[in-house]
């Protein structure tokens, strides 16, 4: 029973709640800050760089650095490195690790059969992945086996045969999470990750920067907040996602939420979406210029390249955020969806009821090993003209008259050169993307964009000497 | 099912059908602070649409939309001809040419000067 639960059925809990423990039981941290120790992990170890996983055209889609990011300093707990091949099972049977532990997506260092050839690697073995050339992370060799990606990317995402519950059209090649994996190399090397030259974000990432561990600590000591809502983003924010996150935040236990905590996904996106530096700085100027309190919203981010999976997605939304020292978490409709593949309130059913064709048949904050994290399910805001206000759907009577935010017809908007009114962005917001639309000159992601952030990537790494074995 | 085109009228666009029969079926939206014209468009032309351009979606209020810039142009181009919002035939005789134009937006779309 979740914790609210026992509160609302008058259980024996005091009617507050506090930071909830890392999925798990513990955060993973498997970075070492210290270069002797660092260099004496790698030496002798068995070179190899880290590459894209790429469309057939070449675009890339998805950086393996990023995941490895996300496990080693602890976003993804208790994940700690390439799945085995069990984990991989479970994962795709019942979204649950080997030990039990509720988790949603593979996450495997995959590589091609040349590689793997060249490598001549073998279980026991040591790894040492380099990034843009320099040492990067160790990985102790648990398995090596081999997947077959089109099943895999299946398997993660559901049909509509095996998930009728949620899944209304199978997935193919024009979703680009599904793409993600259908895309990987066929041999996946597994163990654990640990970082060993620890990579300098580049600007504006390193104001948004902040790990699970100090994010906790910043949540608990320097902003103050006992209870804290997580709202997820891959957008810059329309007046739609300010009203969503205001209202979402009332929530909480004797009264609303103190904090809300703007996550947002950073990495290879879909064409079309803003670019990564817009949606940061778009959301950092709601607070910067009082639409909401700096003192009561903050911006961070997560390194992953999205995979668009609406209820399989939410639930690594939810051990991020818990990770990172949620409370709650804000699901609204269409959550992390691309297309019409899920039911658009698939994310709502999941954390309602559950989903037991996925494995759950209660939410997964009512599971054994699931989650704590609370959510929070909201129905839509759009613009009223009679209320001549954002309305909460659930609430405003005029819904014949209703106008709903899009952000595609804001897209369009924003293209075509022309300001949206300020009851529908923020001019603020609107100038961050225009600041980032002047760097690349295009207001959104385009193959152009994601080259020249897979070439650069977020981050720098310093020069490294790994001495010889 | 018919679906939607929404033509967004900033101050030079509504110079242009001021006084025709257009400028009463001008829809203003988000308390008035922003001017629209809605093009209907049925079904089977919204297919041809979305063929047409790859990233094209209908989205919750049933309107097309992540069309080519160099389509909505076209689409307010033909109303402003036609003085008429029946004009959806006419953009569809253009789609070539529009397809190219897009091609060219993929790389580089000028971004609007402001402080």
């Amino acid at each position: 029973m979740s914790v609210l639960r026992m509160i609302l059925k008058g259980g024996e809990l005091m009617p507050k709640l506090n930071i909830p423990p890392p999925h798990g039981g513990e955060l993973v941290n498997r970075v070492i800050e210290k270069r002797d120790y660092a260099e004496s992990m790698a030496a002798g170890a068995i070179e190899f760089d880290l590459k894209p996983t790429t469309l057939p055209d070449g675009t890339p889609i998805r950086h393996v650095y990023r995941e490895i990011m996300s496990v080693c300093y602890g976003f993804f707990s208790p994940v700690e490195g390439s799945m085995t091949s069990a984990d991989l099972e479970g994962v795709l049977k019942e979204r649950r690790l080997e030990n039990g532990w509720v988790f949603p997506y593979p996450i495997l260092l995959d590589v091609s059969d040349e590689d793997l050839k060249a490598l001549d690697v073998k279980e026991g073995d040591r790894l040492l992945l380099k990034l843009k050339g320099q040492p990067f992370a160790v990985m102790d060799v648990e398995e090596i086996y081999k997947i077959n990606p089109e099943e895999v990317a299946t398997r993660t995402f559901g049909t509509p045969e095996d998930n009728p519950e949620v899944v209304r059209e199978p997935f193919n090649e024009k979703h680009p999470g599904y793409m993600i994996y259908k895309m990987m190399n066929s041999n996946v090397i597994a163990g654990k990750w640990t970082i060993i030259n620890p990579p300098k974000f580049r600007e504006p990432y390193d104001r948004f920067w902040l790990p699970p561990a100090e994010c906790r600590t910043v949540i608990k000591y320097v902003k103050k907040w006992r209870t804290c809502i997580a709202h997820q983003t891959r957008n810059v924010p329309h007046t739609g996602h300010e009203a969503l996150m205001k209202n979402a935040a009332y929530t909480g236990d004797i009264e609303p939420c103190h904090g809300i905590l703007v996550n947002a996904i950073i990495g290879a996106k879909r064409r079309g979406d803003y670019p990564n530096e817009a949606i940061l700085e778009g959301h950092e100027a709601v607070n910067k210029y009082g639409y909401i309190k700096p003192s009561r919203h903050m911006v961070t981010f997560t390194l992953w390249d999205m995979r668009y999976g609406n209820p399989i997605e939410s639930l690594l939304h939810g051990i991020i955020r818990q990770n990172m020292g949620c409370t709650h978490h804000m699901f609204g409709r269409d959550h992390a969806a691309v297309g019409e593949y899920y039911d658009k309130y698939a994310t709502q059913i999941l954390w309602s009821k559950g989903i037991p064709s996925f494995g759950f048949e209660a939410p997964p904050n009512e599971v054994e090993k699931g989650l704590k994290i609370i959510p929070q399910n909201m129905a839509e805001f759009w613009y009223c003209p009679v209320c001549g206000e954002i309305a909460y759907s659930e609430n405003c009577g005029h819904v014949d008259k209703k106008q709903k935010f899009s952000g595609s017809f804001l897209r369009g908007m924003v293209a075509e050169g022309v300001m949206p009114p300020k009851v529908v962005m923020r001019p603020e917001v609107y100038k961050a993307i225009v600041k980032w639309w002047k760097v690349f000159n295009y207001p959104f992601v385009n193959k152009k964009y994601l080259e020249n952030l897979n070439a650069n990537l977020e981050v720098n790494l310093e020069p490294m000497e790994i001495p010889k074995a | 099912m018919v679906h939607y085109i929404g033509v967004i009228l900033d101050e030079s666009r509504y110079e242009q059908i001021k006084g025709t029969p257009i400028e009463e079926k001008v829809q203003s939206i988000f308390g008035g602070a922003l001017k629209m014209l809605v093009v209907e468009v049925p079904e089977d032309k919204s297919e041809q649409i979305l063929k047409a351009f790859d990233r094209a979606r209908i989205d919750s209020r049933g309107f097309i939309e992540d069309v080519p810039v160099a389509f909505r142009r076209a689409v307010f181009e033909e109303i402003v001809k036609n003085k008429s919002l029946d004009i959806i035939d006419k953009v569809l005789e253009r789609l070539p040419e529009i397809q190219e134009l897009a091609k060219k937006e993929d790389e580089y779309i000028p971004p609007p000067e402001i402080e």
